[in-house]
This record gives C-alpha cells, sequence and structure tokens, in this order.
C-alpha cells in the first residue's frame, strides 16, 4: 500500500459513522453567514456544531440559519452551548433531536459563567439521562481521567477533553492530562475541543494522538476566517500524519543525520575543545 | 428641476423617510406606504442606538463599511442643519468619538479589536490609545474602572426617534402622502391590496424586514436592547465595552437616557426580552459604573436587523412586466440589508440611489 492509500484509509469512526476530515468547526460568531460558508468549504471539514439555545427554537426561529448550514451537506452535531443545568441540557437535546432530526449531540453542561468549564457533576448525569433516552452523546469536559472514565460508565463512545477553556486560545494546557488519557483510553475516540489558537496547538493535539480536534472562535474571528480555516484543516492533516508515520523521539544527544565517516577529524576535536569549555 | 418624476416607496423605516425627503427636496412626487403606524414604528431604525461608528463596525465587517460611513459621516451634518430649522426642536446629533474600554482581566480583547483596526485599515487607523489619565478626562465617570481605553476619534450619534418624526414632519410639510396601514405586496410586481401600482415612474421596495416573505436570502437577526435614566452618570462619548462573551455599547441619549444594545441572535425571533440578554445588558451597565445600579429602566425593546448573507447592503433593480396593467412596466428598485449599519449606510445608500435616478426611471 502507498502512502497516500495509508492516509486516504485513515477514517475517523464516531459512533459508527466514518468521516475523512478531523476537524470539526463550531458555527458562531462568523462576521456574516457566508463568511461561515466559506470557512466551512476551505477548511474542509464534515461535521459542523450549531447551538439553538438563544434562538427560541420552539418557534424554529432559527430556521433560516439552520437550513443554510445543513446546506454544506456537513454532519450536523447539535449541541447544548448555554445550558447550566441537567434538565436545560436535556431539553435541549430532545428539541435539537426533533429539529435535526439527529440524535447526536455535543452535550455542554456549563459550571462556570465566566470561564464557560465544563460541571463534571452535571455532564455525566445529563449523560446518562441523554443515553437512556438513545441520544449518541459527545460530551465536553475537562481533560480528568476519572471524569472521563465516567463518562464510559454511562456509555459515551466519545469523548471531547478540552485543551484549554472555551475562547481562550490557549492550547493544551495541560499536556500531562492530555497525554494520560491518550494513553488510558487507547480505544476511544478523543476529541479536542475547546482552547485551540493556532493551527500548530491542533497539529500538536494530532501529534500526541488524538482523533480530532473541534474549534471555533480561531477561525470566526480571524481576520481572514476562511484563510485560517484552510491553515487549521492543514494543520490537522499534517498532525495526523506524523502521528501515523511515527515521531522520532526526542534525545539528549546530537545524533548526526549523515554518517561522520570522512568528515576531516579536525571538526570531531572543535567539538571535544568545546565540550571541555 | 428638468423632470417632476412620480415616486412609491414601500416601507417609512430610515432608509424610506430618508429616501422620501431628499426626493421631495428635488421636487418630486411622493407616496410613502408602510404596512405600520407612522407613529409608533415597528422599523429596526425605531430600536437601534444610532451611532454612526465606521471604525468600530469595520472590525465586525469589512473595509466597505467603513468606506460608505465615512462618506455618510460627511452627509449627515448638513442633512441634521436642514432639518434643525428655528422653531422646531432641534434633533441631537453629536460627532465626540467613542471610547472603547475593557477590564484588565480581558485586555486581549482591546488588543484584538485595535489589531482588526489596523488589519482592516492599515494607515487609515486613527484610533488612540488612553492611560486612565487620558480616560479620566474625557469621560471621568467611568475612568475608575479602567485602566487603558481606545478613542476612535469623529464617530457621531444621533437622536434616532426624534430624527424619524421630524422626517415625517417634514415629508408632510413638503407635499409627500403618507399611507399607514398600506402593505405593498412584491409578486414580483408591486400592488396594493390586490390592486397593481400604476402610475410611478419608480417604486422603491425599502421594507427591510418586512421584505423577508418575498426575499429568500433575506433574514432578519434578532438584537435586543435596554434603555435607562440616570443622573448620577453622566457619559459624552458612545462608549463600547470589549468582553470575551458579548460586545456591548452604551450610547448617552438627550435626557438622562441611555440605550444599551445590542444582542446580537441568528433568529428570527421579535419576542420580548429574554432573561439572560437582560442580565448581559445590566452587567454591561453596572461594570461601567455602579452608580448605574439606581438608574430607572425605561424600556426593553427587540427587533431584527435586516441582513442578506454576506451581512452588506444591497441596490438592486429590476422592471417587471404586470399581467393587468396596461402594458405598463413597473421600475422597481429594491434597497436594503443594511443589517447593524442604518445610520452608518443610509445617508451614502440614499445618495448612491439618487445618483442613479435617471436609470432607475427609464422607461421601457
Amino acid at each position: 500500500m502507498s502512502n497516500t492509500n495509508i492516509q486516504s484509509a485513515d477514517t475517523l469512526t464516531l459512533y459508527g459513522e466514518s468521516f475523512s476530515s478531523r476537524l470539526l468547526l463550531g458555527t458562531a460568531l462568523y462576521s456574516s453567514p457566508q463568511a461561515m460558508l466559506e470557512s466551512i468549504q476551505s477548511s474542509r471539514c464534515e461535521i459542523v456544531t450549531l447551538g439553538l439555545r438563544r434562538q427560541n427554537p420552539k418557534d424554529r426561529d432559527g430556521a433560516q440559519i439552520w437550513d443554510a448550514i445543513k446546506s454544506t451537506g456537513c454532519r450536523l452535531l447539535p449541541n447544548t452551548a448555554g445550558c447550566k443545568t441537567v434538565k436545560e441540557a436535556v431539553n435541549l437535546a430532545e428539541m435539537s433531536r426533533e429539529i435535526f432530526s439527529t440524535s447526536w449531540i455535543k452535550l455542554e453542561v456549563i459550571g462556570d459563567d465566566y470561564n464557560l468549564q465544563p460541571d463534571p457533576f452535571g455532564l455525566v448525569e445529563a449523560a446518562e439521562e441523554l443515553i437512556k433516552r438513545g441520544f449518541k452523546v459527545l460530551p465536553y469536559c475537562t481533560d480528568d481521567l476519572v471524569l472521563c472514565q465516567k463518562l464510559l460508565k454511562v456509555g459515551c463512545e466519545v469523548l471531547m477533553p478540552w485543551g484549554s477553556p472555551i475562547g481562550t486560545g490557549q492550547g493544551l494546557l495541560n499536556k500531562y492530562n492530555l497525554r494520560t488519557l491518550r494513553e488510558r483510553l487507547p480505544n476511544i475516540p478523543l476529541i479536542v475541543d475547546a482552547g485551540i489558537g493556532a493551527p500548530s496547538q491542533a497539529c500538536e493535539a494530532m501529534e500526541m494522538g488524538f482523533d480530532a480536534v473541534l474549534l471555533n472562535t480561531a477561525v470566526a474571528k480571524a481576520q481572514q476566517p476562511a484563510l485560517m480555516a484552510q491553515a487549521f484543516g492543514n494543520a490537522i492533516d499534517a498532525g495526523r500524519a506524523a502521528y501515523i508515520a511515527g515521531l522520532m523521539q526526542k534525545r539528549q544527544t546530537a545524533s548526526p543525520s549523515t554518517p561522520v565517516i570522512g568528515q576531516p577529524f579536525w571538526h570531531q576535536r572543535r567539538h571535544d575543545k568545546q565540550d571541555q569549555q | 428641476m428638468s423632470h417632476q418624476l412620480s415616486i412609491a416607496i414601500a416601507g417609512a423605516g430610515l432608509l424610506g423617510r430618508l429616501l422620501a425627503w431628499r426626493l421631495l427636496k428635488l421636487g418630486h412626487r411622493v407616496r410613502l406606504f408602510d404596512d405600520g403606524d407612522f407613529q409608533h414604528s415597528r422599523s429596526a431604525a425605531h430600536t437601534a442606538a444610532a451611532m454612526i461608528s465606521p471604525l468600530s463596525e469595520v472590525v465586525v465587517s469589512e473595509r466597505s463599511i467603513y468606506d460608505m460611513g465615512v462618506r455618510s459621516l460627511g452627509i449627515w451634518p448638513g442633512w441634521i442643519e436642514e432639518l434643525n430649522v428655528p422653531g422646531r426642536p432641534a434633533v441631537h446629533y453629536a460627532a465626540p468619538g467613542s471610547v472603547v474600554v475593557a477590564h484588565p482581566a480581558d485586555m486581549a480583547e482591546l488588543e484584538q479589536f485595535y489589531s482588526d483596526l489596523n488589519f482592516h485599515l492599515g494607515a487609515d487607523n486613527n484610533a488612540r490609545w488612553l492611560d486612565r489619565r487620558d480616560l479620566q478626562a474625557i469621560e471621568p465617570d467611568i475612568a475608575d474602572q479602567f485602566d487603558r481605553a481606545l478613542y476612535l476619534p469623529d464617530e457621531a450619534y444621533l437622536d434616532n426617534r426624534h430624527l424619524l418624526d421630524r422626517l415625517l414632519e417634514e415629508i408632510r410639510a413638503l407635499g409627500g402622502e403618507c399611507v399607514a396601514h398600506q402593505p405593498i405586496d412584491f409578486s414580483p410586481d408591486a400592488k396594493m391590496g390586490g390592486q397593481t401600482l400604476s402610475g410611478f415612474d419608480c417604486i422603491f421596495d425599502c421594507r427591510g424586514v418586512g421584505a423577508r416573505q418575498s426575499e429568500k436570502n433575506l433574514r432578519g437577526v434578532r438584537g435586543e436592547v435596554l434603555w435607562v435614566q440616570t443622573d448620577e452618570v453622566q457619559l459624552h462619548h458612545p462608549v463600547r465595552l470589549m468582553h470575551p462573551r458579548y460586545k456591548l455599547y452604551i450610547v448617552p441619549k438627550p435626557g438622562n437616557r441611555f440605550i444599551i444594545g445590542a444582542t446580537e441572535i441568528e433568529s428570527q425571533d421579535r419576542s420580548p426580552v429574554s432573561v439572560q440578554s437582560m442580565l448581559e445588558l445590566c452587567s454591561a451597565l453596572y461594570t461601567l459604573n455602579p452608580a448605574f445600579a439606581e438608574a430607572r429602566i425605561l424600556e426593553l425593546d427587540a427587533n431584527l436587523r435586516p441582513s442578506y448573507w454576506h451581512n452588506l447592503p444591497m441596490i438592486e433593480q429590476k422592471w417587471v412586466h404586470p399581467q393587468f396593467n396596461n402594458g405598463e412596466m413597473q421600475n422597481i428598485v429594491r434597497i436594503n440589508g443594511l443589517y447593524r449599519h442604518g445610520y452608518l449606510l443610509a445617508p451614502t445608500v440614499v445618495e448612491d440611489v439618487l445618483a442613479r435616478l435617471t436609470e432607475f426611471t427609464q422607461t421601457h
């Protein structure tokens, strides 16, 4: 199998559905719907999230923008952004399922109003309830191993730990925790959700073996969103390819990449001298 | 005046009124229709805070909005002067510039705002950084809360509700005919009560969100505002507060009143203001100066901004051949999509329309 074939056969599988893109894009905060649609296109993403909490979903008042997002052909992943209690989140999930005819839900239960940090206790409770009701839950969680284990125990098949709080662009703040999650949950799709500000950070998450990256602000608030979306798409491809290819181990000592045999000996001597100094 | 034209305008919001007034001033005959009441307007222009702020708005849009806004800043003072005749209460218009602030913890928001200005405007970015002492000098009542601010020169604001009333008076005084509670239907020919409109050289469709039924690409974007009154706080400029979650503004109005706005929600929902939005609007106000806590709430208002997918305005001409009209063509010009930029763009849009009047009224 050629290298290109390895990559084209490398798909992301979530709840039994396969995707070739490993970028999930949010649809909020753009300067116009047109800028949002162009960004979706240039990112080549196949899953988009959308929130309807404040759009008066009962009366379908956001229908026009929802239809535009649907027209991209991407899989819709409605979220429960803005919900602070289990009840709110469950109600909104039910409404989303009815409106978008999908049982997929990005579950957010917000515990802190300022940094929008997930409430881990409410999250597990809401996840359990929604799974009982037949939802396919993708929970937005922190990078805490025990929380992630509890979410798996109640039936989540995908986890979405944060890199850092929503909208901060701080990247992967606790790499130790993230690495632990990857090592301890090797067979669970893990999507780094929130806090990604730069393509290099998304690339790093992919190099670490995460299955995908979900982001919004970094693209939506860029001065040229469609170009930034493309940059993220490329970075995520690069990070994934690097992970599959196998990153070299970092080493303490320099190891020359060209053979030293045949090199003039005084080079070696100069190094020795420097070492002595 | 070489040739007097007969013009119909559907929609008596800001655009409809300005266009009617300018056409009448040029000596044309104007009939202005609205599906509602002229006094109690439901138009977005009635709800708006009415800032003319090309710098602030370029950050959430693109360069063309700034260029049109700068042109409007040049047009408004002359128009206001024409309206402010002796014997009538003067419409308040001021161009003191505006102030942008962020709390010390959110300073990145202000840095981002400045960097976005540079991106869009390059050398035309004339925003200036203020420290606490500078802020103390120009806006003392909020200086205690902020270490740094940005000053955006030349930005203006006006008393929009007074302006809308004053325009109506002028339209009537100049012989314009105002027809209330009379929707005009464009399907695609312009009809009134099922009858094709005839006898007009041009029919302008300025219905804003009212045109949504016949225009699939037009949508409403919900905005919510709060009006308060207090004499404990004085502001001399519109103030914008940058926060990670919401970008809100407070604009002083005559009579110690302030308007705080506006949320921006992708929804056609015109129901009353939500508690969540009220909390955000009040928090913004309170953090500017805690003395606002004792301000009295005068009004809460929610409305829809008429917007196309790119959030830019459009002027579109079309000729319609109605089925029953004795072979007479209708010249229809659609002007819409001013989004959150009504007062910023309207004068420029109206002047562009007037410059193309010959083209728009050609017979076919």
